[in-house]
């Protein structure tokens, strides 16, 4: 299940040193940091905001809830989920890149987001939480920059409390070969050059291009969390499989 | 994705709204947090609603039971702003309710007290005078165009049952319903001898 193979691991198409990787991710991440929003709204056409909804309304988070949201970047779901568990709640804004972890608190700040919200720099792999922690967890759009993500699902699944769950919004395999085809089109092709255009920085986005494509497809990664300790996982597949939200829980 | 982009619409459109309307914020606050689930069966559709002391957030395809859960037909939700008739409703299984009955209610009587002070709004962009003017216009037009619709209708009405005599006056209608339940009931009644007379022979 797991990409690591004698040390190694993907960086998008190229094999790295397995503990080369989360240096080389974070890089890309410090690289798009300032842009990141911008860019993201341009790749999607806005429509990562509407994956972000469905996530948060698989969720069933409630007030007094406390949510990890591991690879929050720029927080569009802490926004949301802060709200939500209000001022009894607890929401952890969670990622290893601290110059997202910046960019994110400021954006949250100026939002008049502060009472219930803190910023953790962390890694996946390795929680700093104790045992049964967390009502929800939600990672979205950071697993596949994992390094090893059965590690990470497997230390998720540890701060977890019973009768939590987590929330993986990644992308995934399209389920249509013609969506296939276009979607490749525009990922190696439009995606770069957008890249160059706006951000400055082409490389970091055929690397988000390629590491997709490196990605577990929807019932591997379905097969990875029931390995890691998942009950009643499912998923849902978005815009055509572009995109998947995988749920799982623990008991 | 089609559902998930209605649903932020209507949020934006709910937010909207609260903006607009302190009385209406003023009349949520007891409701802070709380889920409301509304479960349309005609539509197939499960929406949550939660209000944040702030804003609206609205789900649809929302998987949870919340606080309340109201099951019904889109045309019973509708009126549902009495609560009188909700035993009766439930009664004839038209509604399921489960949880807090109270958040349902709270919901429908904030939203059926909603008032919104447009001349107000508009005043900072026009001034107080001509905001008030421009509402006063609109909504002399909205009564005389409720007026016209009104005598259009009628007129339609007359036109299709007198001169082009393509429908029927109410007054037939009944008619035709009460001839109609005669004829029933005499149906009825005939079975129920031809039963008992059968009954005999045999």
């Amino acid at each position: 299940m797991t990409e690591k193979q004698n040390d190694t691991t993907h960086f998008g198409y190229k094999t790295v040193a397995a503990d080369e990787k989360a240096g080389l991710v974070a890089n890309v991440f410090h690289s798009v940091a300032a842009k990141y929003d911008i860019m993201n709204d341009m790749m999607s056409m806005g429509i990562h905001r509407l994956w972000k909804r469905q996530t948060i309304a698989s969720s069933g988070v409630r007030a007094g809830h406390s949510v990890l949201d591991l690879a929050g970047g720029t927080g569009d779901l802490t926004a949301k989920f802060s709200e939500l568990v209000g001022e009894n709640g607890k929401v952890v804004l969670g990622d290893i890149n601290d110059s997202m972890l910046k960019v994110g608190r400021e954006k949250l700040r100026n939002r008049g987001l502060v009472s219930n919200i803190e910023y953790i720099q962390m890694n996946a792999e390795a929680l700093p939480f104790p045992d049964n922690t967390f009502d929800v967890i939600t990672i979205a759009f950071g697993l596949r920059n994992v390094t090893d993500k059965d590690k990470a699902l497997r230390s998720m699944f540890r701060v977890l409390k019973p009768g939590g769950r987590l929330l993986v919004l990644e992308f995934s395999k399209p389920e249509h070969e013609a969506l296939s085809k276009a979607y490749d089109f525009y990922s190696f092709n439009i995606l770069p050059t957008m890249g160059q255009l706006i951000a400055n920085d082409a490389e970091s986005y055929r690397y988000l291009a390629e590491s997709i494509r490196m990605h577990p497809d929807q019932d591997t990664l379905k097969g990875m969390m029931l390995e890691a300790g998942f009950e009643q996982v499912t998923y849902q597949n978005m815009t055509g499989g572009i995109v998947a939200l995988h749920r799982g829980f623990k008991y | 994705m089609l559902p998930t982009f209605l649903g932020a619409l209507v949020e934006q459109a709910l937010n909207q709204i609260v903006c607009l309307s302190p009385k209406l914020r003023h009349a949520l606050a007891p409701l802070k947090l709380k889920t409301l689930v509304i479960h349309i069966r005609d539509w197939q559709q499960q929406i949550g609603l939660v209000y944040s002391g702030k804003h609206f957030h609205l789900f649809l395809n929302y998987q949870e039971k919340g606080d309340c859960w109201v099951s019904a037909d889109f045309n019973t939700l509708t009126s549902l702003q009495d609560p009188s008739r909700l035993t009766q409703l439930i009664r004839q299984n038209k509604l399921d309710l489960e949880g807090d009955i109270h958040l349902a209610q709270g919901f429908s009587n904030a939203f059926s007290e909603l008032e919104i002070d447009w001349a107000e709004h508009i005043s900072t962009y026009l001034g107080d005078a001509p905001a008030q003017q421009l509402i006063d216009s609109l909504n002399a037009t909205s009564i005389r165009a409720k007026h016209h619709a009104q005598t259009l209708s009628a007129m339609a009405s007359q036109l299709c049952q007198d001169e082009l005599r393509i429908t029927i006056h109410p007054l037939e209608l009944s008619q035709f319903t009460a001839h109609t339940r005669e004829l029933t009931h005499r149906v009825n009644s005939l079975e129920q001898r031809i039963n008992a007379l059968l009954n005999i022979k045999e």
